[in-house]
């Protein structure tokens, strides 16, 4: 079966529920969601086949397809996978059924349009992951905005309109940039070579050495300016807690588990490989950006009001660690950051979802509403803060092991920004707590008192989130040994092109690729040529 | 004994579209004066119509065949030059012609405004953009622009009950015929700079002479260049278009915002392209400056509208300033990108008008953003179809306006235009911003306060419109999806030029 | 001494530029629809003079020649526009363009 178009089908698989989806009746809502569960959970299933077949051997990328799309423009449909983009996509694929069954009472409007649009998201997210071509990766990224403008302008909460507007011009300004930058980068390419190409890979290739540093630090900020506003790093964050807040609870919990993470993934994919000596340069810039996140959040997160807008911002400071990871230049900090771009979506999706289910019962998210909740309702306590230790990184769940790695990383290479980050960690733990103890501890009022407990559904939902966060917390090898190879790639071929070291710990040997693997193969990413 | 007077030999192949349009105009207008007011004289009028579009087609189609084994034909003394890049925007201007007329049919019923006169003008203006097309001499340019004009006058001013209609009429009127006196003075000051009016005569004589004093020259470039400004409605000679666009019946609207704007284009691609190749560095930095503001104007503009039309307008002008980065590239991939884009634009553009010509009711005023509330919840096919029409003219992948921006930031890119590159790309953000709200407001239920239904709309679309409307979603999808085809007709068609 | 004093193409030529500027100017500053419109024929007839100058000048007949197409297409335009006033005239009784403005935004 090594012939099976494993990546297209599945990003076809959501796109063709969309359709399937608007051609069914909308008087019965219970066809439309079995069909979103069908579609979803296929997808899931998709995911879980090319997770079994994912060659921990091959460093380079794999099931790559390669068709011509648009000749005029010299882009082609080409996707393919490897450690980075691997597990964003299972994450993608676990969380749609998840947040599709979470919301299965929500939408109670239109549920036909709620199920297309979401399926259109999870498309659309897919397909960012695993595009090789540039103009591709565009393409996906902006269709993102479609669905998401019309999910939370369409089924959120009071103050929906400002936030679809900001969330749509926040990232829509960003990603208008990148399309620049991306034409740029292609058309330099063609203007020295002769060829007209988006390949990710032939362009990686070539623009380390075809750029010069004023150009490449251009076109390094012009895509930073788009990844930092999905991530968002602080001076462009302040769309994400207002499209949190407004979100429905499967929009809230799709933002802060993929749809962030697409900034991280375009700073690991993109920025290294296209733009070494910019990455290198500017990564005291990002670090420092990172470690304000990291502060920032923890610290506006313990003023909030809204529990909804204390995870957004919670969300900002995993952020912030996921960058200080990355820009941390080593392997170390590296694996920490994809891990937690994994980890994160398991942890904070669990949380948002927990809060739907508040929400549902009290239709607010005001903590000063709450208090005691843990008498009326112990399961739904205990799910909360199975979630939110998990979340605040307590050694044995999965969020543990991505901040620990990244901190390490930013420690050998970087120590005063590890240290400040480390600080954030504790932070971290304090706001968390704090909220739960104003949620859930405390003197029950009369109301709350009669809120019931969560239904099996409910749990449904929520255990295999935190079950995967438990297993990835004892067992991180199953994830890392899948990463690491992608991630040592990555770094070998920062330090082939910039003639950058990586900074290692004591005794530590020098981060080298497989054996049979030759540095000029390794530049091309696997792509043959001369 | 005086000499026989020799005249030139025309190859009545070449121009047999515009007869054939100008021909079934006449007929029209003879059948009219016979038949009166007979019942038959309508539908007839309609077939008559129709095969007049259709005939041109298959002209064009057979000069498609010729001009691409023979390369281009010249002929009347050179001033009509028939090549592909004359055929492609022909057939752009023939096919938004056949969907205006096919509209028209269902609309003038029920505006009670059956007329064959109007069909008649349509045939006419279409047939003067059919010989702006393929025209290769100032004057003919001229000409082609009143002949395509003077009976756009008349129909915007149509429908007799409507004051709005009435005033979009006598404005068009008078900018109109502005535009076409800067037009003509420019014009005169190059034909009074190099002694000629034929494009390719100006451009052998600037090949091969050095202008002592180029300053005719020059204001005879820019006034021309102000003339086909007006026409393509680019800013800052844009203020005709909202109010002309809003008053106008709303079919109208779809041809003039389509077919005009592509006879515009390709008048502006042609006499910039052929005879100016050598004053580019003068003429680029001007058409900088148009397509930016056309751009800024247009974008900003349509957010702040609440009409529909408007808004539409507004995006228009936006559209042409897409349109002229391509334009001012001055690269084939510039020129190929304008006509992909034009194309494109077209079937967008009148798509979208023609969702509003159905989905309002008798009368044609009511086309406020609040007036389509809900629409895509009452009606599904007609709403969705409004959808989809927005997004592509946002540039939502997967749809033929995407493809046409891509290949205008292609061109920016590729000519070092980084400058027009950013400026295009934030102004896409902008009028995507107000392409959703539109999108929204047609998918939001309405507030139940008010007991009058704002649309008291027919339920059902007659078959012409409907064909127009799923001929102009078929074709803006295919674009979308398999582009190469339509990427490939538009770069044969900048070769020749 | 007057005798001394030749006319040449550019005192036509600067002639046609003046009525083109006042033709110009007029149309954008009077309100009144017909003296914009008679603005617009002036702006022509000075196109045609400057057509028949350079003709002069460069002693080609072509520039002649098109002074007809121009009298022709302005007798068009005429015939036309005048009708959409008239029309207008009908519904109502004055003819200025800042009367003009149920259009506007």
């Amino acid at each position: 079966m090594t012939d099976f178009p494993i990546l297209t089908a599945i990003i076809a698989t959501p796109l063709i529920g969309a359709v399937v989806v608007t051609m069914l009746p909308s008087r019965r809502p219970e066809i439309i969601k079995a069909v979103g569960y069908g579609f979803t959970i296929a997808t899931l299933g998709l995911a879980c086949w090319l997770l079994a077949d994912f060659s921990t051997k091959n460093i380079f990328f794999q099931f790559v397809e390669n068709q011509p799309w648009l000749p005029g423009i010299g882009s082609r449909y080409i996707v393919g996978v490897d450690g980075i983009s691997l597990f964003m996509v299972v994450a993608t694929a676990l969380l749609m059924p998840l947040s599709l069954l979470a919301s299965q009472r929500y939408p109670s409007q239109r549920p036909k349009a709620f199920t297309a649009w979401f399926l259109l998201l999870e498309f659309s997210l897919l397909g960012i992951f695993l595009s090789l071509d540039l103009i591709m990766f565009f393409v996906f990224w902006e269709i993102l905005l479609v669905p998401m403008y019309f999910l939370i302008q369409g089924w959120g909460h009071e103050r929906r309109q400002y936030a679809a507007l900001k969330f749509f011009l926040y990232t829509a300004v960003g990603s208008a940039l990148m399309l620049a930058c991306i034409l740029v980068l292609g058309f330099l390419h063609q203007g020295a070579t002769g060829v007209l190409t988006f390949d990710y890979r032939v362009l990686a290739a070539w623009a380390y050495h075809g750029l010069s540093l004023t150009t490449e630090t251009v076109l390094f900020l012009g895509f930073m300016i788009a990844f930092a506003i999905k991530l968002p790093l602080v001076p462009f964050h302040t769309w994400l807690p207002d499209a949190h807040t407004e979100a429905p609870t499967a929009g809230s919990v799709v933002l802060a588990g993929v749809i962030i993470k697409m900034g991280a993934y375009g700073f690991l994919r993109f920025s290294f490989e296209l733009f070494p000596h910019a990455s290198v340069n500017l990564a005291p810039l990002l670090l420092t950006l990172g470690v304000i996140g990291i502060l920032y959040g923890a610290v506006v997160a313990a003023m909030q009001k809204n529990l909804k807008r204390v995870i957004a911002y919670s969300s900002i400071a995993h952020m912030g660690f996921v960058i200080v990871g990355i820009f941390s230049l080593t392997v170390l900090g590296l694996d920490g950051a994809v891990f937690t771009m994994l980890s994160h979506p398991l942890t904070t999706g669990a949380l948002f979802l927990v809060v739907g289910m508040l929400y549902e019962r009290r239709h607010t998210y005001e903590i000063s509403e709450y208090g005691g909740v843990w008498r009326s309702a112990p399961m739904l306590t205990a799910m909360f803060m199975l979630a939110m230790v998990a979340g605040i990184g307590l050694p044995g769940f999965s969020g543990f092991i991505g901040e620990f790695l990244s901190l390490v990383g930013t420690f050998v290479s970087r120590r005063p920004w590890a240290i400040a980050g480390a600080i954030g960690v504790i932070f971290a733990a304090v706001y968390m707590l704090w909220a739960f103890q104003r949620v859930f501890m405390g003197k029950p009022s009369a109301i709350t008192l009669r809120m019931p407990d969560v239904s099996l559904r409910e749990v449904i939902v929520v255990a295999p989130l935190l079950a995967l966060s438990l297993f990835l917390g004892l067992y991180p090898k199953a994830a890392l040994d899948r990463i690491e190879p992608s991630v040592k790639r990555t770094i070998v071929n920062v330090e082939l092109k910039t003639g950058f070291h990586e900074k290692r710990p004591a005794g530590y040997s020098k981060t080298t690729l497989p054996k049979g693997v030759t540095a000029s193969e390794s530049i091309r990413l696997g792509l043959g040529g001369p | 004994m005086t000499p026989p007077i020799s005249t030139p030999s025309i190859n009545w192949l070449a121009i047999s579209p515009e007869i054939a349009l100008a021909a079934a105009g006449v007929v029209m207008v003879m059948l009219r004066s016979v038949l009166r007011r007979r019942p038959i004289t309508m539908p007839l009028c309609v077939v008559v119509a129709i095969s007049g579009v259709v005939a041109a087609g298959a002209v064009e189609y057979r000069l498609w065949q010729v001009v691409d084994h023979h390369r281009a034909i010249s002929t009347v003394a050179g001033m009509v030059r028939v090549d592909l890049f004359g055929i492609f925007l022909g057939v752009v201007v023939l096919g938004a012609t056949l969907m205006t007329l096919l509209l028209s049919v269902a609309y003038l019923r029920r505006e009670g405004l059956d007329a064959p006169e109007y069909l008649a003008l349509v045939l006419l203006s279409a047939a003067g953009m059919l010989a702006m097309t393929t025209a290769n001499d100032l004057i003919v340019v001229f000409l082609a622009l009143e002949v395509l004009s003077i009976p756009l006058y008349v129909l915007a001013a149509f429908d007799r009950r409507r004051l709005s209609s009435q005033e979009a009429g006598i404005k068009y009127f008078v900018l109109g015929a502005f535009s076409s006196a800067i037009f003509l003075y420019g014009v005169a000051l190059t034909y009074g700079a190099t002694g000629t009016t034929s494009l390719t005569g100006i451009a052998s004589f600037l090949a091969h002479n050095t202008l002592l004093d180029q300053g005719t020259l020059l204001a005879g470039i820019a006034f021309l260049l102000v003339g086909l400004g007006f026409k393509v409605a680019a800013v800052p000679f844009h203020m005709w278009t909202p109010d002309v666009y809003q008053g106008a019946p709303t079919p109208i609207t779809a041809f003039m915002s389509a077919a005009t704007k592509a006879a515009g284009f390709a008048a502006l691609l042609r006499v910039f392209g052929v005879a100016f190749p050598l004053y580019r560095a003068d003429w680029r930095p001007a058409v900088f400056a148009l397509a930016v503001l056309s751009l800024v104007v247009g974008s900003v503009a349509a957010v702040v509208q609440t009409d529909v039309k408007r808004m539409l307008a507004y995006s228009s002008i936006a559209h042409a300033g897409y349109i002229l980065i391509g334009f001012q590239t001055a690269t084939s991939r510039g020129r190929e990108a304008a006509l992909l884009y034009l194309f494109v634009y077209s079937f967008m553009t009148v798509g979208a008008f023609a969702v509003l010509t159905v989905a309002t009711r008798r009368g044609d005023d009511r086309h406020s953003l609040d007036d389509y509330r809900g629409l895509a919840l009452e009606r599904p096919i007609v709403g969705g179809l409004l959808i989809f029409f927005v997004l592509a003219q946002a540039g939502i992948p997967f749809t033929g306006g995407f493809i046409a921006k891509l290949e205008v930031f292609s061109a920016a890119a590729q000519a070092h235009q980084y400058v027009l590159l950013v400026i295009g790309v934030l102004a896409a953000v902008v009028t995507a911003y107000f392409y959703l709200r539109i999108a929204y407001t047609v998918l939001t239920p309405g507030e139940e306060t008010s007991s009058a239904k704002p649309l008291e709309t027919p339920r059902r679309v007659d078959v012409w419109s409907g064909l127009v409307l799923v001929a102009c979603a078929a074709l803006v999808l295919v674009v979308g999806v398999v582009p190469g085809v339509f990427v490939h007709w538009a770069r044969d068609a900048t070769f020749l030029l | 001494m007057i005798a001394a004093f030749t006319i040449t193409p550019s005192f036509y030529l600067i002639l046609a530029a003046i009525l083109f500027s006042i033709g110009a100017v007029g149309l954008l500053v009077r309100r009144n629809v017909i003296v914009m419109f008679m603005c617009v024929e002036l702006m022509l007839n000075a196109v045609n003079l400057t057509f028949v100058s350079f003709a002069k000048a460069l002693n080609d007949v072509g520039g002649q020649v098109l002074v007809f197409f121009t009298l022709v297409v302005a007798a068009a335009e005429v015939a036309v526009g005048l009708g959409i006033i008239v029309a207008i005239f009908r519904r109502r009784r004055d003819a200025t363009a800042d009367d003009l403005r149920t259009l506007e935004g």
